[in-house]
């Protein structure tokens, strides 16, 4: 590995004012694969995918003037580009339709399959299942996070009332919160 | 506004899962204005769903990284000259090869009619083929040769590669040194007894800057070297220094960070990740 340097938040948004070769390098080395897998839980293709990490560069890059630190952090700013970008593109590119479609099955299978005491979890072809997460929970969470869902539509994909989709969310998240608090 | 209730409801979770519709997201932005506590749970649940989606890292492909700098470039040229209409520039024709016809030459010869001449045939045909044996035994030789010259070029490309890369680095040293703009700072141990030195070279007129460090011993666990310059009295990091460069010690290193100004340059010894501030310094040196 090349000998390298790392920065904090305030001076990661320091450096990419700078606008160099340099600190483009440093964003990509260091958040490229994040970005990239954040987008790719929403759009499948490869090359479809890799057009919207470079969107979301080329975005990062125009928009880093804007950025607010007193708003949140940059970290949380470049993802929500990155789930942005990605959702945009489902829209446009008019598989929207075909993704719902996709997900509901999905998520109808995984939900049959986790009843089944199956631990084995892929909903919406994610991999990394989170432990303890079960998967009617997860399905609520990926749809919303990674789909573009809104409440309704979850409530309507999944044929559940939408306060329990309020209340799984909040559980599933709180789960979350807990697993990566250690 | 009951908080505690507000936060049970889960609208907050599903304002940071973007799965609101717009009137209710805006309501969301409001109250987190007014409410601190709304905002430090909504920092909470970012917080969880970015390890969600962060946990395993896809690596994209190699060759995406200058695609999309290159991307970056087209875009502020055309930003810079607004003027002009923003056509990329398009990369030069290739020189298109004459098509070139060759005529074939049929010269069917006709069979010979009379007998006599067929042993005259005969014998072309032998010398033919014997001809034509020699000639593929030559030319396979010749072949052999060819490619094991080829396979000399190729080295020798190569070699030639590397020494360019080799010469532009020792001109941009030379260059380095030749700036008179660049300043060169040898920094010197603060801590007695211990000979750890390093260099930084800062070009006052780019900002850039090169560090070099020497015998500086291996941070213990936990610990990171990090860099620092005084600007007016006050440090300013430059970023944390991976235990890479401490193993290789000498290597220059290009800071990313850009500096326009500083008293001075200082390696310390802080928590790794690096601290708001420097509590102890290693090696210090005055522009």
């Amino acid at each position: 590995m090349a000998p390298s340097v790392t920065y904090s938040e305030p001076e990661l948004v320091l450096l990419l004012k700078q606008q160099s070769q340099e600190a483009f390098n440093y964003l990509y080395k260091n958040y490229a694969g994040v970005l990239y897998s954040v987008i790719k839980k929403t759009i499948s293709d490869d090359q479809t995918a890799q057009d919207v990490l470079q969107e979301v560069f080329v975005k990062i890059w125009n928009n880093i003037g804007q950025f607010n630190a007193d708003k949140g952090r940059i970290y949380t700013w470049m993802i929500n580009i990155a789930r942005n970008a990605s959702i945009d593109k489902l829209r446009s590119k008019g598989e929207i339709m075909k993704a719902k479609i996709q997900s509901a099955e999905d998520a109808v299978y995984n939900i049959q399959s986790g009843f089944k005491t199956e631990q084995k979890i892929d909903t919406i072809g994610l991999k990394d299942a989170v432990q303890g997460l079960k998967p009617e929970y997860q399905a609520i969470v990926d749809l919303a996070y990674f789909k573009g869902f809104t409440l309704e539509e979850v409530a309507k994909t999944l044929e559940i009332p939408l306060g329990t989709v309020k209340t799984r969310m909040r559980h599933a998240i709180q789960l979350l919160r807990k697993h990566y608090s250690n | 506004m009951d908080i505690k209730a507000y936060i049970e409801s889960g609208i907050l979770e599903a304002y940071v899962l973007g799965a609101l519709s717009e009137a209710e997201r805006a309501s969301v932005e409001a109250d987190i204005v007014l409410y601190p506590e709304l905002r430090q749970e909504v920092e909470a649940i970012e917080a969880a769903m970015e390890s969600y989606a962060a946990t395993t890292p896809i690596e994209p492909p190699a060759h995406l990284q200058e695609q999309i700098w290159n991307a970056i470039q087209v875009q502020q040229r055309a930003n810079n000259d607004g003027m002009h209409d923003g056509v990329p520039p398009m990369q030069q024709p290739v020189a298109e090869a004459t098509p070139k016809v060759i005529a074939l030459e049929a010269p069917a010869e006709q069979a010979p009619k009379m007998s006599w001449q067929r042993a005259a045939v005969w014998a072309a045909v032998a010398v033919s083929v014997l001809t034509n044996f020699m000639l593929l035994s030559q030319r396979n030789k010749i072949n052999d040769e060819k490619a094991a010259m080829v396979a000399r070029m190729d080295s020798m490309q190569a070699q030639q590669t590397q020494m360019l890369a080799k010469v532009e680095a020792y001109e941009k040293g030379r260059n380095m040194l030749a700036d008179t703009g660049m300043k060169t700072v040898v920094m010197r141990s603060a801590q007695p007894g211990k000979d750890m030195t390093g260099m930084v070279f800062w070009s006052k007129g780019t900002g850039e800057t090169y560090l070099t460090i020497h015998h500086m011993p291996m941070p213990e666990k936990g610990k990171q070297y990090q860099l620092w310059v005084i600007q007016d009295g006050k440090p300013v990091s430059m970023g944390v220094i991976s235990n890479d460069m401490v193993a290789n010690a000498g290597t220059m290193l290009k800071v990313p960070m850009q500096v326009q100004s500083g008293q001075a340059f200082a390696i310390s010894l802080e928590k790794e990740g690096g601290n708001p501030t420097p509590t102890q310094v290693m090696i210090v040196g005055a522009i």
